[in-house]
């Protein structure tokens, strides 16, 4: 990065958030919004199953459809050359067909720092982020916030093959303390063109820390190995059809992902993906497995 | 044991006489047309970074081995692309297309003639070009530019650097453009009230991704680092 634009980038950014004088700092608000590159609206409606909305071992695994719509807005603000900020507001909701407790809503922002070295074909970018979401159940226990933050890069291999990669720590803070958890996601994926409008993608999620499995008292024996392995446990509230528990756990998960986005233009694609999670609890004799299939709409106006 | 020569293991012999056929060769070369490859200057004597479906250069089928030259006609069948390079100057031609490398007239150091489809270009800096569609008559130097051409309309998008847009009907219909990162697309018509023959229009059908690989072939970067991800398909966020 050439020495006039860091110091350009940091100027800025210190007088517009430490409170540079009031002439200053309205010239310096005028300029940042001139800067801000609107990137329009995102809409996206998908349809998913999933085999596992429980996350629970066998027996206690409970099937459901799920619709959802997500809707974001955007920008860009460039600081250099070299770097940039996103900026986005996101919100939508989940609508579950049986287990209606799981539906939710959710609103939240996330922020992007980018850096990239020069605008070489293969040239990595790296990045920064921050995201926090709310979100409101139609059962109570899990409402509450959600944030993450990380680390990206983001780097073309071939003309037809791209990869990304991302380190995640993960907190959620839910009104139970079953639903206050922590983890920490390392995920990779790789996206490969067929055509301008034909992409395959893999993924690759490892996951550690807190997760939370919910199951019935059915089974003495197992329920005494989750009481055993959890940090906390509470009935849950979004199952009704029997007593169930919500026990939170630490856990391995390692969910891969197939899917195939076909566009239609610029503007429209729809895309087909298969999830499959597989987890198994620490210290314990404790496993589950989660297939989804989602099929989705997405749309930028 | 067997006598020098003779080879025991079938697996061997297999192995050397794909080796002898240029099995691995070809291998990678269908490797490379599945998986694509890091794109980077062309060597000498290279003119064609890839080519698929049906395309011809001066009416004869195209391979990576074809030369093109100042001169030649290069044409796409409507499930044809082509990515090639002439000189400071590199090309990505789509299907449905008809170009011709023109020899440069006194002055420029290329033209071409755009007779039908769409190209998206680059050209070296300082290096002035002349670009002829349907519709339009365009002087441009050192630009990155997309075109699509009909003979009822040419749209133009003058990527990054400075064109002169004429329409042909209408000698009054001009514009100059001065672009960083595609500021001013514009449609340039057959038929239009005099000095109105040249419309803004929406960005379309390329990418920073594609500008970016046809630079590299020519060992230049474009003048942009980021690719704006709006001019691709959306894609899905798993959080």
């Amino acid at each position: 990065m050439r020495r006039g634009e860091t110091i350009r980038s940091v100027a800025l950014g210190l007088a517009l958030s430490a409170g540079a004088p009031a002439s200053a700092h309205a010239a310096g608000y005028s300029e940042f919004l001139d800067s801000v590159q609107f990137r329009g609206f995102r809409a996206e409606a998908s349809y998913t199953t999933d085999s596992n909305v429980t996350r629970a071992p066998a027996g206690d695994a409970l099937s459901d459809r799920i619709l959802g719509v997500r809707v974001s807005a955007g920008g860009v603000i460039p600081l250099s050359t070299r770097t940039r900020v996103a900026v986005q507001g996101f919100a939508g909701i989940q609508k579950f067909g049986t287990y209606t407790g799981l539906s939710n809503n959710f609103i939240g922002t996330q922020g992007d720092f980018f850096f990239r070295s020069s605008g070489e074909f293969t040239a990595a970018t790296y990045g920064a982020f921050v995201r926090t979401a709310k979100e409101e159940y139609e059962s109570t226990l899990r409402d509450g916030y959600r944030h993450a933050f990380g680390v990206t890069v983001q780097k073309p291999l071939t003309d037809r093959v791209q990869l990304f990669g991302a380190l995640t720590r993960n907190i959620s803070d839910g009104k139970s303390t079953v639903f206050d958890a922590r983890s920490t996601s390392m995920r990779g994926n790789a996206d490969w063109s067929l055509s301008r409008w034909d992409t395959v993608y893999l993924g690759a999620d490892y996951r550690t820390g807190d997760s939370v499995s919910t199951v019935s008292r059915n089974d003495p024996i197992r329920t005494l190995g989750f009481a055993d392995a959890a940090s906390a446990i509470i009935p849950d509230d979004a199952f009704n059809d029997t007593t169930r528990d919500a026990y939170r756990l630490k856990a391995h998960t390692l969910i891969a992902t197939l899917g195939y986005n076909r566009a239609f233009g610029e503007r429209h694609a729809l895309d087909v993906s298969l999830r499959r999670a597989q987890s198994s609890v620490q210290n314990a004799d404790l496993k589950y497995t989660a297939n989804q299939i989602s099929v989705a709409y997405l749309g930028r106006f | 044991m067997r006598p020098w020569g003779e080879l025991d293991d079938p697996r061997r012999r297999i192995l050397i006489q794909a080796l002898a056929a240029g099995f691995f060769s070809s291998a990678g070369n269908a490797a490379a047309q599945l998986f694509g490859r890091a794109p980077a200057k062309l060597p000498a004597g290279q003119s064609i970074y890839r080519v698929s479906g049906g395309v011809t250069v001066n009416a004869q089928q195209a391979t990576l081995q074809t030369r093109i030259i100042p001169g030649d006609t290069v044409e796409t069948a409507p499930n044809g692309e082509v990515i090639f390079a002439v000189a400071e100057e590199a090309f990505l031609l789509r299907g449905g297309s008809r170009m011709v490398i023109e020899k440069p007239p006194s002055g420029l150091t290329t033209a071409l003639r755009l007779i039908t489809g769409k190209v998206l270009s680059v050209f070296g800096r300082g290096r002035p070009t002349r670009i002829v569609t349907a519709t339009s008559t365009i002087g441009i130097r050192g630009t990155g530019a997309y075109a699509e051409t009909d003979p009822e309309q040419t749209y133009f998008c003058t990527c990054y650097g400075v064109a002169d847009i004429a329409a042909n009907s209408d000698p009054s219909s001009r514009e100059t453009v001065s672009a960083k990162h595609h500021d001013k697309p514009l449609y340039i018509l057959a038929k239009g009230k005099a000095g109105e023959a040249i419309r803004r229009a929406p960005f379309i059908n390329h990418t920073d991704q594609e500008l970016a690989l046809i630079e590299s072939l020519v060992g230049r970067t474009p003048p942009f680092v980021f690719p704006v991800d709006t001019y691709n398909a959306p894609r899905r966020d798993y959080p």
